[in-house]
């Protein structure tokens, strides 16, 4: 199934357009008084989750948004609608 | 008479190469996905390690993974020390496998020719040929009229986008048959008495007080205190049941051939300034492979998106393939990591547990070779020093591996 990405400018567009930026991993962190694991596990560690995540996508070949959006990695397919709790 | 033959033979009692067993509640060790480098991994302990109380886990059936799906390229020209030695000496264990399993691999060692279309790209081969050569592997630089010499349906005249302008030639690399190399390990682990449970997902792995204790599967719990996680695209999934964060994203990757042809091409071609590799299988066909979607995605769905990219790449590398029309296409995972080297490592954070993951779409050639170190690193506990540095730990210490900064290896042609 190939992927529609929804653009908060541009609606929904071809996958192809966007750059993907990352699984949503919370604001970076602090410098003061950074351990080597707390910085690796922001830069390198991945979920990879098999389900639903938000994520970044870099709306590329289009007007340049970068912006937020949930997946679910198993179907590939844009989940919609608010994140349960 | 033909029929009379045939039904002769039906009539003869059938052997299952794969004997079924019932799943026991404890063994001495379990090895969870029954891909190849759980299969080599299975077969090692058990040959050379006296362990065959071994069950190997497979939630679908053998090969369902990456070892089933690859484009069955193998070669040993990567770029650091720590790679080489392994692929290179994984490239020698095809023909004694092959022997020693009584089953054939159909290793065919065509030699890979990877083009170049940038002085940049030249400079780095030359990087990675000085390289192999330092480590006694044969690797040299051709210029564009020696590529043409052994490729003739190369074009390497200046209508292409992106010209050739030379290529780096690896004599002993080439293909082995991905499918054989799962089933002839499949009938060797047998034969030492490990057990292969297909159908069979593992749902839990549990620790007591810093050790593995036990496996739990949908067909019930297994205890036992050693186990490896080599679960392929889906290594992460088993990497949370024991809480441990591993840097790796999955992404698909898609592969076609196209329709069988008579022999025109009898060398690996990769070029990674077009994403694009090719080689010619034994049945004639042109296999070839692609580039990967870059975001996480675990189907195996393929997209008209790669049809279109290989088909064009391919036309222009090689024009007499116009009109050749693609057959099938596929697609399987592939677990990256942030420096294109797998992780390799284990009785770190939990004794008993050990990971042979994050080998993205490289990991057919090394299989049988980690194997063989894998076994001996769970059998003996002892860390051996070719997989040292592929310790989960180097991300911590910020010691990536060199292989993402070669400029020619930026692309997925195996
Ligand atoms: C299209 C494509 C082309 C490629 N081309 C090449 C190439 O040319 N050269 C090369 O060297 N490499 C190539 N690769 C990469 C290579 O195929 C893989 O790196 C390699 O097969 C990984 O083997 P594995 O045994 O680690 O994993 P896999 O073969 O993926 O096996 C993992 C197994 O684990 C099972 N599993 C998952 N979860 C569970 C669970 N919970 N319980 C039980 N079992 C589970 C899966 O069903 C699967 O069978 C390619 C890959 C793809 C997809
Ligand atoms: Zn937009």
């Amino acid at each position: 199934m190939s992927l529609t990405i929804t653009c908060p400018i541009c609606g929904q567009r071809n996958g192809y357009e966007f750059r993907f930026g990352g699984e949503e991993r919370g604001p970076r962190p602090d410098e003061e008084d950074l351990t080597h694991e707390q910085w690796c596990d922001y830069v390198h560690m991945r979920t990879n989750i098999g389900g639903i995540q938000r994520e970044w996508w870099y709306h590329r070949d289009g007007c340049g948004s970068w912006f937020t959006i949930r997946r679910d990695t198993l179907t590939n397919l844009e989940v919609e609608g608010p994140e349960e709790t | 008479m033909a029929p009379r033959i045939f039904s002769r033979l039906t009539r003869k009692k059938k052997q299952r190469v794969l004997q079924r067993h019932s799943l026991k509640g404890s063994y001495d060790a379990v090895i969870i996905g029954g891909g190849l480098h759980g299969l080599a991994t299975a077969y090692f302990l058990a040959k050379e390690r006296g362990m065959t109380d071994v069950a190997v886990i497979e939630r679908r059936y053998i090969g369902f993974g990456g070892s089933g799906r690859n484009t069955a390229i193998v070669r040993a020209n990567q770029r650091t020390k720590e790679n080489l030695p392994l692929y290179a000496e994984g490239l020698e264990l095809w023909p004694k496998l092959t022997d020693e399993l009584d089953f054939n691999l159909m290793f065919f060692n065509c030699g890979n020719l990877n083009l170049a279309h940038s002085e940049a790209a030249l400079g780095s081969m030359r990087l990675l040929v000085a390289s192999a050569q330092f480590h006694g592997i044969k690797s040299e630089i051709l210029d564009a009229k020696q590529c043409k010499e052994i490729v003739p349906i190369l074009d390497i005249s200046d209508r292409l986008t992106y010209p050739i302008m030379g290529g780096m030639y690896h004599p002993p690399g080439g293909t082995v048959r991905h499918d054989a190399v799962v089933w002839g390990l499949a009938q060797g682990v047998t034969n030492h008495g490990v057990h292969i449970h297909q159908g069979t997902e593992v749902t839990g792995i549990n620790v007591h007080k810093g050790r593995v204790v036990s496996v739990e599967t949908d067909k019930g719990a297994i205890s036992t205190p050693l186990v490896l996680n080599a679960a392929g695209g889906y290594s992460t999934l088993i990497s949370a049941m024991v809480g441990i964060q591993l840097p790796i994203h999955v992404l698909t990757i898609q592969a076609m051939v196209t329709q069988p042809l008579k022999p025109i091409l009898h060398h690996v071609v990769s070029s990674g300034g077009y994403h694009c590799y090719a080689n010619q299988t034994l049945k004639g066909e042109i296999a070839t492979g692609a580039h990967m979607d870059p975001w996480p995605n675990y189907t195996t769905d393929v997209s008209a998106h790669y049809i279109k990219h290989q088909a064009e790449a391919l036309t222009e590398l090689m024009p007499c393939l116009k009109g050749v029309k693609f057959m099938r296409s596929w697609a399987g995972l592939a677990d990256m990591t942030p420096d294109m080297a797998p992780i390799i490592d284990g009785n770190d954070h939990i004794q008993g547990y050990f990971m042979d993951c994050g080998w993205g779409y490289f990991g057919f050639k090394s299989g049988a070779v980690i194997g063989k170190y894998m076994a001996e690193f769970m059998a003996t506990g002892r860390y051996p020093d070719r997989l040292a540095p592929f310790t989960l730990r180097r991300y911590e210490d910020h010691r990536l591996m060199g292989e993402i900064a070669n400029p020619v290896n930026y692309g997925p042609w195996n």
